[in-house]
């Protein structure tokens, strides 16, 4: 990223950049999380098991707050295209447009539409309707997730576009544009990190409630569910949908897969760095530990492929932040295989009947809840700063995409806004968050809170 | 076909304006009409369920906008920067205070996110009132379709103007008013007991303060823009919109004084739309009209798209437009009648 900080572009950039890395925090919960609440209610529906319902109920709570955040941050992300990235909106608008139209269209009001109801209508709606409410949010958040990674992946790999006779761009084939296989693999990758994210969750709540001894029937629950598919979630965002993302980079960024790697001198059997700090100035790796030949045989199948390096581009090609990309991009990695580890043996252990009874490891899995958030973001920073210095890759230079009309005094104007804003919502999320997990789910009555007595006068005693 | 595109994108924005302005107006209105906490629960679960339905409308219009007119998407949102991000503030806190309220069953709590959804509802309404102001007088356009704009400048209306000037302020207010009395009549539509009978006597209140400000802005609205009405009298948009407001303007008063809800209810609605859609027809085609040099105004065919981006958007924009209308009709079947607390809260609020 350029340092001048009198660069309208850096501020720009930063305000898109942090206001979409947190909006990035709820959504990945909540297309996580939609599929256990559509799993929880089938098992209701199918069974008649009351446990499944209370499940739905406590976990809506926190699904409809999380929303609401992901709905309100998500609004300021759309405007921006307008409000900062006018010449670039101006030049691919022709393109990206429709998806973004189609997102409104076909997935938020799907979303939206019955997120009401899934969240308020349990009484109003009957079991069956609120199943298919929970299903039609469920699919809505995915399908909004997968419209705007095809907006993405039309940045990173431009499929299907022609070039106008006034200069800008329109689309050639819709087909081809929204079948890009650089979208395909990310959605796929991007998706199964959100279900990493979502499951964490759930199993950190149902590790808290089993330390705590409270609530048994629902942690166990919660348990089995979140190790199970954080498990298979993580060996899928590894593999195959990491490993394909990648050689989808060293394929059509090649640059950018150097630069991830911190490789500076291309060549064959090239290794994968464990440690080591990119010095950009000498152009090498300080105190590298590396895995020999094993970058090649990711990228290209073979331990003795040639993995092209930094010095065979010209030098205003590479990616602006190499250190930050090589960083985002090893974390990324080396959280993605703790999380596998972690989860494998949580499953083996819960097979065997013995994880309630582990105090330590249910300790780390009430701890490491935060650690996908981490790893998404890394993902994403690995994708957008890989993507640089290009806005859509080579065809259109980040310089030339941001609002000129808007004076750098507005934009750090905003940008203060957005962080005091964001700040506070972010205090009140872990607020509300924590008193609703302190609160837990309800057991005793089969028609739960909003009645009399219950929850309600419960509630009350403690302020009053 | 860009003029189809025009009364398309209009439409969206219009329908978020009777969608959510029912919210601002009610949300403006809350403190007043409901005093007791039990009263702003049955406030709130009116607006509740369905705020981000109606909030996603705005979405779905500034997506469509992108799509069909690209340039007036780089020109307007860039020149109207601090306005639209006030606006985004605003709908933050909005949506916020009405999420959160609930979760905490205290006095103190409440109270404060009450204020801070009442105080959001304001701000929302007179930035859109002001919005809808700067369309019809103009923004300071130079030769290249640029242009940016400060808070106020010297409240006059031509030349260097600001966003806040004499006739915006004006037109902030009357869609404030009008807003209010929108969403007085929902409420007198969806709730019971006191707060439905508060309703009432507002809503009647507010459209009666609504016609003479009606009259006001017309004047200054001929004052500011002169060359509108001579070139608006061509346009049958225009007589179509304004036969749509004598009717609903009818409806209304007959459902407000027979005391049938539902029938002011929807004359409020369409009397919000024919205003509306009245003043987008009497524009076009200019979308953003120049106060430094009519030459330099941004028409509809010269920020549309491509043509072949239009045809595209042609053929799934219909789609898209006939599943909303199916979860249009299911939620309105599901939501229809009086809000109870006990049914429509889960104990949320």
């Amino acid at each position: 990223m350029n340092s001048n900080l009198s660069d309208p572009a850096f501020w720009s950039r930063f305000q898109f950049g942090f206001t979409l890395t947190y909006h990035y925090l709820f959504p990945q919960l909540t297309m996580g999380l939609a599929w256990f609440l559509v799993y929880w209610k089938w098992r209701a529906l199918r069974t008649g098991d009351e446990k499944y319902n209370q499940a739905v109920r406590f976990w809506t709570k926190i699904f409809g707050l999380n929303f609401a955040v992901g709905v309100v941050t998500g609004i300021p992300m759309e405007f921006q295209f307008g409000t900062n990235w006018a010449d670039f909106s101006r030049y691919a608008g022709g393109v990206i447009g429709q998806t973004l139209a189609m997102e409104g269209m076909f997935a938020f009001f799907l979303e939206s539409a019955f997120v009401g109801a899934l969240i308020w209508g349990e009484k109003r709606l009957g079991p069956r309707y609120h199943f298919l409410a929970a299903v039609a949010v469920a699919l809505g958040s995915w399908v909004s997730g997968y419209f705007i990674l095809v907006t993405n992946a039309f940045m990173q790999h431009p499929v299907g576009y022609r070039i106008e006779a006034d200069g800008l761009l329109g689309i050639a084939s819709l087909r081809a544009y929204l079948l890009n296989p650089w979208a395909w693999v990310q959605f796929a990758h991007n998706q199964m990190a959100a279900l990493v994210t979502g499951s964490f969750v759930v199993t950190a709540v149902g590790a808290f409630y089993t330390l705590r001894r409270l609530h048994s029937s629902q942690s166990q629950l919660y348990l089995r569910a979140g190790t199970l598919v954080a498990l298979m979630a993580s060996v899928l965002v590894a593999f195959p949908t990491g490993d394909q993302q990648a050689k989808m980079v060293g394929n059509h960024q090649p640059v950018t897969l150097a630069a991830m790697e911190g490789r500076f001198v291309g060549g064959p059997r090239a290794g994968v760095a464990v440690i080591g700090q990119p010095n950009i100035a000498a152009r090498r790796l300080d105190n590298p530990i590396e895995v020999p030949g094993a970058l090649s045989f990711l990228a290209y199948g073979t331990f003795q492929s040639y993995v092209n390096g930094l010095d065979e581009y010209p030098e205003d090609t590479w990616p602006d932040n190499i250190e930050l990309l090589y960083y985002s991009f090893h974390l990324m990695i080396t959280l993605g295989t703790i999380f596998v580890a972690l989860m494998a043996y949580a499953s083996f252990q819960n097979w065997r009947g013995r994880l309630k009874s582990s105090t330590w490891l249910l300790w780390v899995l009430m701890l490491a809840f935060p650690l996908p958030y981490i790893a998404n973001t890394l993902g994403w920073m690995t994708a957008e700063l890989g993507r640089q210095p290009w806005l859509i890759y080579g065809l259109f230079h980040t310089r030339d995409g941001y609002s000129k009309v808007v004076s750098n005094g507005d934009t750090i104007f905003t940008l203060m806004g957005f962080t005091g804003l964001y700040f506070v919502l972010g205090l009140l999320f872990l607020f509300l968050f924590g008193r609703e997990i302190g609160h837990g789910p309800d057991e005793e009555g089969v028609v739960g809170r909003g009645d009399e007595g219950g929850v309600s006068s419960r509630r009350e005693e403690q302020f009053v | 076909m860009i003029a189809t595109w025009y009364v398309i994108v209009s439409f969206m924005l219009i329908v978020y304006v009777a969608l959510d302005g029912r919210n601002f107006g009610a949300g403006m209105l809350h403190r007043l009409i409901a005093r007791t906490p039990e009263e702003r629960r049955q406030v709130i679960a009116a607006i509740g369920p369905l705020w981000s339905w109606h909030e996603v409308w705005l979405v779905g219009f500034g997506g469509t906008l992108v799509a069909v007119f690209p340039h007036l998407m780089a020109s307007a949102f860039a020149g109207y920067y601090l306005a639209l991000f006030l606006i985004l503030w605003g709908l933050i806190l909005r949506g916020i205070s009405l999420e959160v309220g609930g979760h905490i069953n205290d006095r103190l709590w409440q109270g404060f996110w009450d204020s801070v959804f009442v105080f959001s509802n304001f701000l929302l309404a007179i930035l859109f009132g002001a919005a809808a102001g700067n369309l019809a007088r103009g923004v300071p356009l130079d030769a290249h379709g640029n242009f940016s704009m400060a808070f106020f400048t010297d409240f006059r209306v031509r030349g260097h103007v600001g966003l806040l000037d004499w006739y915006t302020v004006s037109t902030a207010v009357f869609a404030a008013v009008m807003l209010a009395a929108h969403g007085a009549t929902y409420l007198t539509l969806k709730t019971e007991g006191p707060v439905h009978d508060r309703s009432a006597r507002w809503a009647k209140c507010l459209w009666a303060a609504v016609a003479p400000l009606f009259l006001a802005i017309s004047i200054e609205s001929w004052v500011v823009r002169p060359d509108l009405p001579g070139h608006a009298i061509y346009n049958p948009f225009c007589w179509l919109g304004l036969l749509v407001v004598i009717i609903s303007t009818c409806t209304l008063i007959s459902g407000l004084s027979a005391r049938r809800e539902m029938r002011a209810f929807v004359g409020s609605n369409f009397l919000l739309v024919g205003l509306l859609a009245t003043g987008g027809a009497a524009i076009f085609p200019v979308m953003l009209y120049s106060t430094l040099a009519p030459e330099n105004s941004l028409t509809a065919y010269a920020v549309a798209s491509s043509r072949s981006a239009l045809l595209l958007a042609s053929v799934w924009w219909p789609v898209g437009f006939a599943l909303a209308t199916v979860y249009f009709v299911f939620i309105s079947r599901r939501y229809a009648g009086k809000v109870s607390v006990k049914r429509d809260t889960q104990g949320f609020y």
